[in-house]
């Protein structure tokens, strides 16, 4: 069984995670923007200031899912860990940047370091350098739920054993989520609930703070 | 289950048809070519591999124009899972959104992309993008052989392509990553890469189906691995660490010995930390028992997101035909490809398996372990 073993997540209210119940709100002219990176990531994220948005929310939603999920990390002792991630618009706004800057440049020189970042995988490739993420990495897009689509195609890599745990998720601007899976977790892991339960709560289209709200009802449940 | 492969097909810059770039590769002829589809001057190259009689910014994205020349006279299952691996899909089509100042590209969103080519292949299925840089299309086959061994679709149709673009090619400029003459994998004066356009499809069915349906099978992707290096966004880890476990993993998954593979077809870019990365990881996971190694990129240049599935498909022809195609505009292999990699047709070595390994940004690595 795939079991869910912790869940991050943003809003553009506050981030939490859901098994350990943290809850921040945001106070007034707070927001992503302004997390300081010390406060979110365990060791120093080098070149933090040079990623672009997406990149940003994704790093910070994988931080808190590792966190909810009791996982320690360090990008020196790399781990047979792997990410899935999906987005409504790929690398769009960052597409859009990059020519724009190569356009205003009279169309002969461009920035390469822009160019990385329209590749819509690039936001996981910059978690993975950072988290040590050994496994697969791997940008998933649909028009339909595109959540529940992470977490399947996150399910048949672990079911393939392409990775002991994957982190499944989406990252937007201003609001990210993300999941961490394990295949048949030792009786020494704590989880959250099963890969089926955490689908059926994921409906089209669900702002990032409706879907944590429904995964904190998980845990009263729980007690 | 085990996931073969009935149907595939693909058009390069050699032309439509798998056939038309076995042949190509096979004489050692380049289909690189000098680019005219919008202006070179300002770059550190102007060749590429481009698909010849394409019109760009009229409308319809390269991307389109090549798959409906690819889907020309295929039929495919109505109910097959469609999977769709790019890297920058119609990304022309925010080209001229951009240069004519109309509209906000959003149509260049690869969402929309996959309904179009759902609608083309006439499957039912929505669809699914992936996108792993360069490695795009081999983790999509990997990805579609997973469903079926899993046991969660018994028929996948696996889609790939990629386009020459400004956007592109402005990119690769700023890296410094082109070579200015048709490229040159493994060779000791290779200086970097020329971007190519293709598209491909491959069709999987579980074995199960495929005998039920009397299907000819092409092969099996009986492996695979995808791995990280977590090292660099733009460089592969000078360790090779990342796809020695792609490999290893392959060779897992497909239960093979690494005794058991008889070539090897490599992502050979014509990069020079690319090459070395790839050679340094088959010296380790061969423990330097030389076998036959070879790239296509000289032919038809760096396919970004289809590179992974059209490689596979020339490496399906090769263990059929029990030949490897030479490395194109190899003259003079590097010291540490010497005697792996040649300009000539070489034998395959003893084993039943064909390995084909891809790389990209972000330090992603695949190997497809595959068995006729």
């Amino acid at each position: 069984m795939i079991a869910v073993l912790g869940i991050g997540w943003l809003t553009p209210e506050g981030y939490g995670c859901i098994r350990s119940e943290l809850q921040h709100t945001y106070e007034a002219g707070e927001g992503a923007h302004t997390l300081p990176a010390k406060d979110i990531f365990s060791h120093p994220f080098k070149n933090f200031g040079r990623l672009d948005r997406i990149s940003r929310m994704t790093a910070f939603g994988v931080s808190l899912a590792l966190q909810d999920a009791g996982i320690e990390y360090s990008p020196l002792q790399k781990q047979d860990m792997g990410i899935v991630g999906t987005n409504r618009e790929g690398s769009l706004q960052s597409d859009r940047e990059y020519f724009r800057d190569y356009l205003a440049g009279g169309r002969t020189l461009s920035r390469g370091n822009l160019f990385i970042y329209t590749l819509p995988s690039s936001p996981l490739g910059e978690a993975a350098i950072h988290f040590g993420l050994l496994g697969p990495v791997l940008y998933v897009a649909s028009e339909e739920n595109a959540l529940a689509a992470v977490l399947d195609t996150a399910g048949e890599m672990l079911l393939a054993n392409e990775a002991t745990v994957m982190l499944a998720g989406k990252a937007e601007a201003d609001e990210a989520i993300f999941f961490v899976l394990e295949n048949d977790p030792g009786k020494d892991r704590s989880t959250l609930c099963d890969l089926a339960t955490a689908k059926a709560l994921l409906e089209k289209n669900t702002p990032v703070s409706g879907l944590a709200q429904k995964f904190m009802g998980l845990t009263t449940k729980r007690g | 289950m085990k996931p073969v492969i009935v149907m595939a097909d693909m058009l390069t810059p050699y032309g439509k048809g798998t056939e038309a770039c076995w042949q190509g590769l096979l004489a050692g002829k380049s289909a690189i070519s000098r680019v005219d589809r919008f202006k070179t001057a300002a770059f550190h190259s102007d060749h590429a591999g481009i698909v010849s009689g394409l019109a760009y910014h009229r409308g319809v994205s390269l991307v389109m124009q090549m798959l409906q020349i690819l889907f020309e006279g295929a039929l495919f299952p109505k109910d097959a899972k469609l999977l769709l691996a790019t890297t920058k899909g119609e990304i022309d089509l925010l080209e001229q959104s951009m240069l004519e100042k109309q509209g906000d590209g959003t149509e260049a969103i690869v969402t929309r992309l996959v309904k179009k080519v759902a609608g083309l292949a006439g499957v039912n299925d929505e669809g699914l993008v992936l996108s792993a840089a360069c490695t795009s299309s081999a983790a999509a086959a990997a990805q579609a052989a997973a469903m079926i061994r899993n046991r969660h679709a018994d028929c996948v149709l696996v889609v790939a392509s990629d386009s020459v673009t400004e956007f592109i090619y402005s990119g690769f400029s700023s890296l410094m990553a082109l070579d200015r003459e048709p490229a040159r994998p493994f060779d000791k004066h290779r200086a970097g890469l020329n971007v190519g356009e293709a598209a491909a499809y491959a069709l999987l069915m579980s074995e199960e189906r495929a005998v039920r349906e009397n299907r000819a099978v092409l092969g099996t992707l009986a492996g695979w691995g995808l791995s990280d290096d977590a090292n660099h966004m733009t460089g592969p880890s000078r360790e090779s660490e990342g796809l020695i476990l792609a490999i290893r993993k392959a060779l897992t998954s497909a239960d093979a010995r690494s005794e058991e593979v008889g070539f090897i077809a490599a992502h050979g870019t014509g990069t020079l930390y690319n090459d070395q990365m790839e050679m340094r990881a088959f010296r380790m996971v061969f423990q330097n028992s030389e076998r036959p190694v070879y790239s296509i990129k000289g032919g038809i240049g760096h396919t970004m997101g289809a590179a992974g599935l059209v490689e596979t498909l020339i490496a399906l022809r090769a263990l059929g035909e029990r030949i490897v195609p030479p490395t194109v505009n190899l003259s003079e292999p590097d010291d540490d490809a010497r005697r792996w990699v040649s300009s000539r047709q070489q034998a395959p070595g003893p084993g039943a398996f064909a390995l084909v390994t891809n790389a990209g940004f972000s330090g992603v690595n695949t190997a497809l372990v595959l068995e006729r």
